[in-house]
């Protein structure tokens, strides 16, 4: 234990030499590091100061947490975390079940060709970006769309609706579209816990006499109940988180009051209106928020079911 | 292995839900891919008479107008020039580095090798956000350059964890023979470790690049001045101010009489449709033989988060 320090010092040298290159091409990514991790990071405090750029941060510029009650009082708040809950409510259900019964139907399929041509093909509107998808919705629900088109031709509508362009649509438009880009990749996890599933297991239903229904209630679910808890934790943690680029994509001026949520906000008066301090109090709220969302749900699962993310 | 199906007598209600699923499926196919044709089938088709509507499942009056009109225009051809710069340099350039780093994290006598990962795994949790990475970049004269595409993402955290976990799967013999010959280790990585590791950069280097194509918000929120446009901001740009089309067709390098009629049978809707086909086709042509690769690598990722 008591090793002489001339002997340690020699130790740490030989060592050092050994790892001498190692060191400067870890200092290089360090140097990265601390660029594009460290130094953001340390602009959260801007929160709490009256930040104005180029200008050093004093203490006679901190304000508190005024940056941060400045949000409560400000007139669209309210409307902000509506829309942050509603969208992120219908993200987390109906967005987080559709992906579990789209691959217990993948699972039922019994052409393995069907099956593979539509997961293939399902995956396809997650690779394409934002902006596509905004620029195909604007052409399918405009006036002169197939949407409208094929409204008008059942029946159903009497004239064009200009479904983007009016917020009541706005909410059911995202969620569908959520949807429609993500179901298909999402189902990847459930599928490769499916098929991590024991096929004696299936078995021994059949011998118990379960039926197909019976096997899925007792056998599949069951197997890859813990794959969607911890989906769900994720997903929890990420509820607030809504994507704020398909919001700006797909809403529009006429439709704010349905469309802006705490991310857009944040890009609103942090780059567009330059209240920095302010935008960053919001954004910092956000997070912390989904922090302790994640903390909660984990609890939650931990105690009812014995399931738990960490 | 015994198909599942066949364990359980075939009910007439389960011969039903057999018919029902693949309807279903089809419907589903249907819905997946009809978005898309629908859009070709516009910008296939002469601008004007697109108004009318009625466009479904072929074109009307079909023509390559469209393509031809937006392919000569000096804006488009600058966006797609900047896309295709950045998603090649972008894609190589990080997966050089977060390659290396990766394998940094892997050398077991390197004091620092877990600590360094632990480093760069926090920056998949916690970062600045929006604003004061903005302000950072402004600080330092990130914005307005082609750099701000490239340079923060050139270490990152999920593709390291990705790469490492193959590089610690390759036997250890490998790297150990090439350090006793004397070898440095950046020649190790390049000469012996980064040539095995080919499977797994092919994979996320079609993913990076993937999503180097797909980013817009960087470019909108860090070079507003257009000058570093690309493709997916040009289509935005059309898609939300409604000159940007009369601006792309000014530049366009039709020239003479000819284009003055072709100019007029195009419409804002068709030369929308045409670049975001434009924008489209290189994503349907590369994910099909990618997407076994990705869902490999999401499995990876999950099971090591």
């Amino acid at each position: 234990m008591q090793a002489n320090p001339k002997v340690r010092k020699g130790k740490f040298r030989k060592r050092f030499k050994k790892e001498k290159e190692l060191w400067f091409w870890s200092s290089l990514s360090i140097i990265w590091w601390v660029f594009f991790f460290l130094i953001p990071l340390y602009g959260i405090l801007y929160a709490f100061f009256d930040y104005v750029p180029g200008r050093e941060l004093t203490w006679d510029r901190f304000v508190g947490l005024e940056n941060f009650a400045a949000f409560f009082e400000a007139r669209d708040a309210w409307n902000i975390i509506r829309n942050t809950l509603v969208i992120g409510g219908l993200n987390i259900t109906v967005g987080f079940i559709a992906p579990i019964i789209l691959a217990l139907l993948f699972d039922e399929l019994k052409s393995m060709k069907l099956k593979r041509v539509t997961q293939t093909v399902s995956y396809l509107p997650y690779f394409v970006s934002w902006v596509v998808v905004a620029s195909i919705l604007n052409t399918c629900l405009g006036s002169e769309g197939v949407l409208n088109e094929v409204l008008i031709g059942l029946g159903i509508l009497d004239e064009p609706i200009l479904f983007l362009s009016e917020g009541e649509y706005f909410w059911t438009i995202i969620t569908v579209t959520n949807i429609w880009k993500n179901v298909g990749w999402s189902t990847i996890l459930y599928m490769s816990a499916i098929a991590g599933i024991d096929q004696e297991l299936y078995e021994a239903g059949a011998v118990d006499g379960l039926g197909r229904w019976g096997m899925v209630r007792h056998i599949t679910l069951p197997s890859i109940l813990p794959t969607i808890v911890l989906l769900f934790i994720l997903g929890i943690g990420n509820i607030l988180n809504l994507g704020y680029e398909q919001n700006l994509l797909i809403g529009q001026p006429t439709t704010r009051a349905y469309w802006d949520i705490i991310d857009t906000y944040v890009y609103r008066y942090g780059i567009q209106m330059g209240r920095h301090s302010f935008a960053i109090a919001v954004g910092l709220m956000k997070s912390v928020i989904g922090l302790a969302l994640v903390f909660a749900t984990n609890r939650i699962a931990k105690k009812t079911m014995d399931m738990s993310i960490f | 292995m015994v198909s599942r199906t066949k364990l359980v007598k075939a009910t007439v209600g389960s011969k039903v839900f057999d018919v029902c699923n693949v309807i279903f499926m089809l419907i589903l196919l249907f819905l997946m891919v009809y978005p898309f044709w629908n859009q070709l089938v516009i910008s296939l088709n002469d601008g004007i008479d697109a108004q009318r509507g009625g466009l479904y499942f072929w074109p009307r009056e079909f023509t390559l107008n469209n393509y031809d009109y937006i392919l000569k225009s000096k804006g488009l051809l600058s966006a797609l020039g900047w896309s295709l710069a950045r998603v090649i340099w972008g894609t190589f350039a990080q997966l050089v580095c977060t390659g290396f780093v990766a394998y940094i994290t892997t050398v077991k006598f390197f004091s620092f090798h877990r600590k360094l990962r632990a480093m760069f795994m926090i920056t998949m949790y916690v970062s600045g956000g929006m604003i004061p990475v903005y302000l950072w970049y402004q600080q330092i004269g990130l914005t307005e350059t082609f750099a701000v595409y490239w340079l923060p993402g050139l270490i990152g955290a999920y593709n390291m964890m990705i790469i490492a976990s193959y590089i610690e799967g390759l036997p250890e013999a490998v790297t150990e023979s090439a350090r006793i010959d004397g070898a440095r280790e950046v020649t190790i990585f390049f000469r012996v470790v980064a040539p095995l590791c080919i499977p797994v950069f092919a994979a996320l280097a079609i993913m990076t690049a993937v999503g180097h194509w797909n980013s817009w918000f960087d470019v909108m929120i860090y070079n507003p001045s257009g000058k570093f446009d690309t493709m997916q901001m040009l289509l935005r740009d059309i898609l939300i101010e409604s000159d940007k089309i009369k601006e792309l067709m000014s530049d366009s390098m039709v020239g003479g009489d000819a284009a003055k009629s072709q100019a007029s049978r195009i419409s804002t809707q068709s030369m929308r449709a045409a670049t975001t086909m434009l924008v489209t086709i290189p994503i349907v042509c590369v994910y099909p033989f990618f997407q076994k690769y990705f869902v490999k690598g999401i499995s990876i990722g999950a099971v090591k988060g």
